[in-house]
């Protein structure tokens, strides 16, 4: 057949397909506009698209112009984008993934978590303990500046104030968690990408910043109002932080042993798992934020309600990353 | 391939054609998107300054946003495109060609944590120089592309004119030679027309002017015109 009767014979199929996608193609559906005249209605889409990829596979086997080709590509992409477009997400999948894929997710990368939090709890009660036993270690990892602000910010002397800051109000440093604990976490997790490098560099050194600063106010006697402030927040904190690493980390063991994959397929796999893994630090970050800047804080607060939610939390964080999500039915 | 065309077969048996982008024009939507990014949070410094201490928190929110949140949600939501990505005519997709995932394009943003060592890109830099799709780090972990949008030049129609018949049995490589000659014939100068007919000159057994116009007959004859 040649061209001219081929197009004749086809172009008003490709006409439609063209008014289709430019009157229904949008993804949000209040951007669609109304079925016009001569639009087809959704349900023809999918078999009118495929015929045009038939006319395309022609054209081309056949050696028709560039011209022609050209425009059926143009075509065909852009139904390709439409009919492929990914499902919106809907909010039972949101509850879903934090009551079950989360947990399973977390305990499915156990091999990296444990990992992880080896890399961050060792140095952090290593530095708590090696201050208690020689206190002056601490000006070897803070200059003067730095114990001086720490120990400004949990004088028991003015304990009367807002625990754990200088000054600012609660959505100021709300705003302040938020950018610095996310963005630790975020990176936490990308540059496990270096094979694992950076991961184990970041857990290790918050580690043993946070386990010096720790043990620093403890030695001396600044520990009440400390552990007053953190025993609030600490376990959405520093899990997330832990599950941070441990994503970054796997994206490093992929890397670095991709077993029967490529390894870029092992590394787009372990970025699917990590970007998961990160979706929930995200929100565990942003409730320690909550927590931080809003519960910790408070300065009245007798100690055996500090204490006893901080424990809760110490429970029950871990007991949903242990038991969420078993012996539900998998979801495909 | 010397091409930046990256083929990718759909599920109906179609290659489809992808022109992924350099390092270039992604790196000036980068700048775009940085400069609007920079205005925003300058002018919600000015609009949180008059709340105080709340403002302040609010503005630390929003310069989290801003860093972090803007390129996934301009990425899914927009079809692909920031807005430094519209203006330079480029698209995030899917390595299938499929509009980009939210997994994906959480993925690809955070990675630029890795992109930017050492400084300025250093990694995503060298990385889309090697890769031959352009590709930084982010997007291979991802499994992302960065396509150009906007067409390549544009085929013009093959001039209507009397049709001729060629007098011998072409192949469909030469028939399909003697198409696009025709069809790309507008975007050159007429003395280049004559030059690349003139090496037909025992096809069409004429030369300059003529030898162009018997050129586009037949091209029209193939065509099928009458």
């Amino acid at each position: 057949m040649k061209q001219d009767e081929f197009i004749k014979r086809h172009q008003p199929e490709w006409h439609s397909l063209a008014a289709w996608l430019d009157a229904r193609g949008r993804p949000k559906a209040r951007e669609r506009r109304l079925d016009a005249a001569g639009v087809p209605s959704d349900l023809e889409f999918p078999p009118l698209y495929r015929r045009v990829c038939q006319h395309l596979a022609l054209a081309e086997r056949r050696g028709y112009s560039n011209l022609l080709v050209e425009m059926l590509q143009d075509l065909v992409h852009r139904g390709h984008l439409v009919l492929y477009r990914p499902p919106p997400p809907r909010w039972l999948t949101i509850v879903k993934f934090f009551s079950v894929d989360f947990p399973r997710l977390v305990r499915s990368q156990r091999r990296a978590m444990t990992v992880s939090a080896l890399l961050f709890f060792v140095p952090l009660l290593l530095m708590i303990g090696l201050l208690q036993w020689r206190p002056e270690l601490a000006h070897a990892l803070f200059d003067v500046a730095d114990l001086s602000k720490f120990e400004s910010m949990y004088d028991p002397a003015n304990s009367e104030m807002r625990l754990g800051r200088e000054s600012g109000s609660d959505l100021q440093m709300f705003g302040y968690y938020i950018l610095n604990n996310v963005s630790i976490g975020f990176r936490t997790f990308a540059s496990g990408l270096l094979f694992c490098v950076g991961s184990i560099i970041v857990l290790v050194s918050n580690g043993v910043i946070i386990g010096g600063v720790a043990g620093h106010l403890t030695a001396i006697g600044y520990g009440e109002p400390f552990w007053r402030f953190v025993v609030g927040h600490s376990a959405p904190e520093l899990l997330a932080i832990v599950i941070a690493g441990g994503a970054g980390l796997q994206i490093g063991f992929a890397l670095i042993a991709p077993g029967r994959r490529t390894r870029g397929r092992a590394l787009v796999e372990s970025g699917i798992i990590g970007a998961r893994l990160i979706l929930g630090v995200f929100a565990m970050l942003v409730f320690a934020a909550f927590v931080e800047a809003f519960w910790s804080s408070i300065g009245w607060m007798p100690n055996p309600v500090k204490y006893t939610v901080g424990g809760a939390l110490w429970l029950l964080i871990p007991a949903w990353l242990w038991r969420g999500g078993r012996g539900q039915p998998d979801a495909a | 391939m010397l091409d930046t065309l990256t083929e990718v077969e759909t599920p109906e048996g179609i290659a489809l054609r992808l022109r992924s982008a350099g390092v270039l024009p992604r790196a000036a939507a980068w700048a775009v998107d940085f400069a609007v990014r920079l205005a925003v949070v300058w002018v919600l410094s000015i609009l949180f300054a008059v709340l105080g201490e709340a403002g302040l928190g609010l503005y630390l929110i929003s310069l989290f946003a801003v860093f972090w949140l803007y390129p996934v949600l301009f990425e899914v939501l927009r079809d692909g495109q920031t807005i430094g990505k519209k203006a330079m005519g480029l698209r995030v997709v899917n390595g299938n060609g499929t509009p980009v995932t939210w997994i994906a394009s959480i993925v690809r943003n955070l990675m630029r944590t890795v992109d930017m060592m050492p400084m300025l890109y250093g990694f995503g830099f060298v990385a889309g120089l090697i890769d031959p799709r352009g590709r930084r780090l982010g997007d291979m972990v991802a499994g992302t592309l960065v396509i150009h949008v906007e067409k390549s030049q544009r085929h013009t129609s093959a001039p209507e004119v009397p049709v001729v018949h060629p007098p011998v049995l072409l192949d469909p490589d030469e028939r399909a030679a003697i198409v696009a000659y025709a069809e790309r014939a507008q975007q050159l100068t007429p003395e280049r027309q004559q030059e690349l007919a003139g090496i037909l000159h025992r096809l069409t057994g004429s030369q300059c002017a003529a030898a162009v116009q018997r050129l586009f007959g037949m091209a029209s004859a193939l065509l099928g015109r009458r």
